[in-house]
């Protein structure tokens, strides 16, 4: 296949490549190959290592151009062309230009690893199986039965994975990056198995902070715990809608405050906020200046930006309490 | 049409992209094409036999058998071997009728690189042009001339080796024949990969895989045709043409013999090695399940290719360091 290889790489017409790839790959799905044979022609004919993850089921192939398989390791390279096959995820690790049928090897390899998965390793564990995902983030739970939990729903008991609460209660735990749930949703930190329990009471607190979007509920639908840092502890507020600061946002009867609030103390200059806000410039100066009156403090100090940031993450604990 | 095994799923799918440039079946009319061009043999330039200096390159050429011309040999020295170095004495592939002295030579230098060996490669006199006797007299004068100047080439005459692959595996089997027969080198071992060795054609997988693969039975017949004429298959075949032709098979080096079980060459290489051992002598033999013919040397990436070429090395390596 390194002839192979050469010959696709010398070949003029791109048209006569792609027809052997697919020829290969073909070939490889009517002889039943598996998942190592289809990594290893993907590594091949594309001149450069070659890697299938599939964290739900466990499987984790990477080849050589040589065709020697080798360990993966860490995963980086968040720009290496891949492609989904169905829960896996095939990349081809292409730091430099893209081959010239690096598309077709990618769209092919991966349609034949989708169709091996399938057939040989059943259908992915449903990784929301709600009574074993509770058991796993229930510190109250035996250690013994919480790993077992977890090797039911397929996650590797010696790595790690990350607990998401949405809004609903549902719960996911997810062994790859972040894996938000639809709507408004708190991401925990990367935990240990066993630590479990500690990413859902993190996902938990994230939940608290996040916002529907609304110009009433202005914030970020998706807070991970790991970007809130110091502003986390503001959830031990015991009734933070109490607070008069947050009381003064909740009096206030201008219909745009909040938005306004929100794009002030999420960007750096007012004219940005005002881009954001699809408002001229001038126009926020007003309003701005109106808010300052409303709330008896500067919205162009440091430390008023502060009080009103604090003020809205308080109001959304209180919203979301 | 009988059942045949099935390939290896990687040897298949590149099967289906190779065959599209080698069809199983080739014709005399074919030899010409064939020979044509680098596109079915692609060349090998002296900067990839030096690799970044690792090996010096020369062509040399020294006598005859009894009169016959000059031939050329091709060798390949290590410029910084360590330890004791020896040979590998290699016969090249392509049916009788095709190929130089550079085809298959890029595995013998990686042997080389390994095991600290001088690669000389014979360019012996294709048939139809040179029927037999001239190819493997070629490879003989060849054989003897390298083990008489041993010294001059820097090895040891107990480390010489002969290889090759195919058509260059029954090469390697019959001057290894010679030798025994003729007084001629002491030999450490002959490495035989899917060597061709029977002129008749007849066995059971040369049968169920006609049509199929790569050199198929009707490309043997074209091969064993264009060196034997109309005596190919008949009853005065020369065990140095043909070495399954061999009727004493004792007193030989230790063989190495592989083949694929799809191919034409299965069942005689499996004899071969069979009557080896019946003669009470050493032979080693793989039978890698699924492969075509050459299918290491067109697929080295595939997993079986791999497993092939790695039980090649550790023969060599108990061959030459045990």
């Amino acid at each position: 296949m390194k002839d192979l290889a050469v010959r696709l790489a010398a070949l003029d017409a791109q048209a006569g490549a792609a027809v052997q790839v697919i020829a290969y790959f073909d070939g490889l799905a009517e002889a039943g190959a598996g998942l190592q044979s289809i990594v290893r022609g993907a590594a091949v004919l594309a001149g450069c290592p070659a890697r299938l993850d599939d964290t739900t089921r466990r499987v984790h192939i990477r080849m050589l151009p040589d065709g020697a398989a080798e360990a993966a390791p860490d995963r980086a390279g968040d720009r290496w062309p891949c492609l989904d096959a169905g829960t896996a995820v095939l990349a081809l690790e292409r730091d430099g230009e893209a081959g010239p049928v690096d598309a077709m090897i990618l769209e092919r390899a991966a349609g034949a690893a989708r169709a091996v998965l399938d057939r040989t390793r059943g259908r992915a564990p449903a990784t929301d199986e709600p009574a074993l995902v509770e058991l796993l983030v229930d510190a109250t739970a035996p250690a013994e039965a919480r790993l077992r939990a977890a090797r039911l729903l397929g996650l590797a008991p010696d790595g790690t994975a990350r607990v998401s609460v949405g809004h609903t209660g549902v719960i996911r735990i997810s062994a790859v990056a972040a894996d938000p749930l639809p709507g408004r949703c708190g991401v925990g930190p990367a935990v240990a198995i066993p630590d479990l329990p500690v990413s859902f009471e993190a996902a938990r607190i994230a939940l608290r902070f996040t916002a529907d979007g609304t110009d009433d509920d202005p914030g970020d639908p998706v807070v991970r715990h790991d970007d809130l840092g110091a502003l986390a502890v503001l959830a031990a507020v015991a009734e933070p809608g109490s607070v008069p600061d947050v009381r003064a946002l909740d009096h206030a009867t201008v219909p745009w405050l909040l938005a306004t609030l929100h794009a002030v103390t999420t960007t750096t200059s007012l004219r940005a906020a005002a881009a954001k806000l699809r408002l001229h410039h001038s126009t926020l100066q007003d309003r701005v200046t109106q808010a300052e009156h409303l709330l008896g403090w500067s919205l162009h100090e440091p430390h008023g930006l502060l009080r009103t940031q604090l003020a809205l993450a308080l109001r959304r604990l209180q919203r979301n309490s | 049409m009988s059942i045949a095994p099935p390939f290896d799923p990687e040897l298949s799918a590149a099967l289906s992209v190779i065959g599209e440039q080698l069809p199983p079946a080739l014709t005399p009319e074919m030899i010409p094409l064939m020979r044509g061009g680098g596109e079915v043999l692609p060349a090998i330039s002296d900067d990839e036999l030096r690799r970044d200096g690792r090996f010096t390159v020369e062509e040399r050429s020294v006598p005859g058998l009894d009169g016959d011309p000059d031939i050329s040999l091709l060798i390949c020295r290590p410029t910084a071997p360590t330890g004791t170095l020896g040979c590998v004495y290699h016969t090249h592939g392509g049916g009788m009728i095709i190929g130089d002295n550079r085809l298959g030579v890029t595995e013998m230098l990686d042997y080389a690189e390994r095991f600290s060996l001088v690669v000389v490669s014979v360019e012996y006199r294709l048939a139809p042009e040179t029927p037999h006797p001239g190819p493997v007299n070629d490879c003989y004068a060849g054989l003897l001339w390298t083990a008489a100047h041993a010294g001059e080439l820097g090895f040891d005459p107990g480390r010489l080796v002969v290889a090759g692959a195919s058509a260059g595996g029954g090469l390697a089997a019959a001057i290894t024949l010679m030798a025994r027969d003729l007084g001629g080198p002491a030999l450490l071992g002959q490495l035989l990969i899917c060597p061709m060795l029977d002129d008749r054609n007849e066995s059971p997988s040369a049968v169920q895989m006609a049509g199929r693969g790569i050199w198929d039975r009707t490309a043997n017949a074209t091969g064993w045709g264009a060196l034997l004429g109309a005596a190919a298959g008949g009853p005065d075949v020369s065990p140095y043409a043909a070495p399954a032709r061999a009727t004493d098979l004792s007193n030989l080096p230790p063989a190495f013999i592989d083949v694929g079980s799809a191919e034409t060459f299965r069942d005689e290489d499996v004899t071969y090695a069979s009557r080896i051992w019946q003669a009470g002598g050493r032979a080693e033999l793989h039978v890698w399940p699924g492969g075509f013919h050459g299918f290491d040397g067109m697929a080295p990436a595939a997993a079986l290719s791999q497993d092939a070429r790695q039980a090649r090395v550790r023969w060599l390596d108990r061959l030459l360091n045990a």
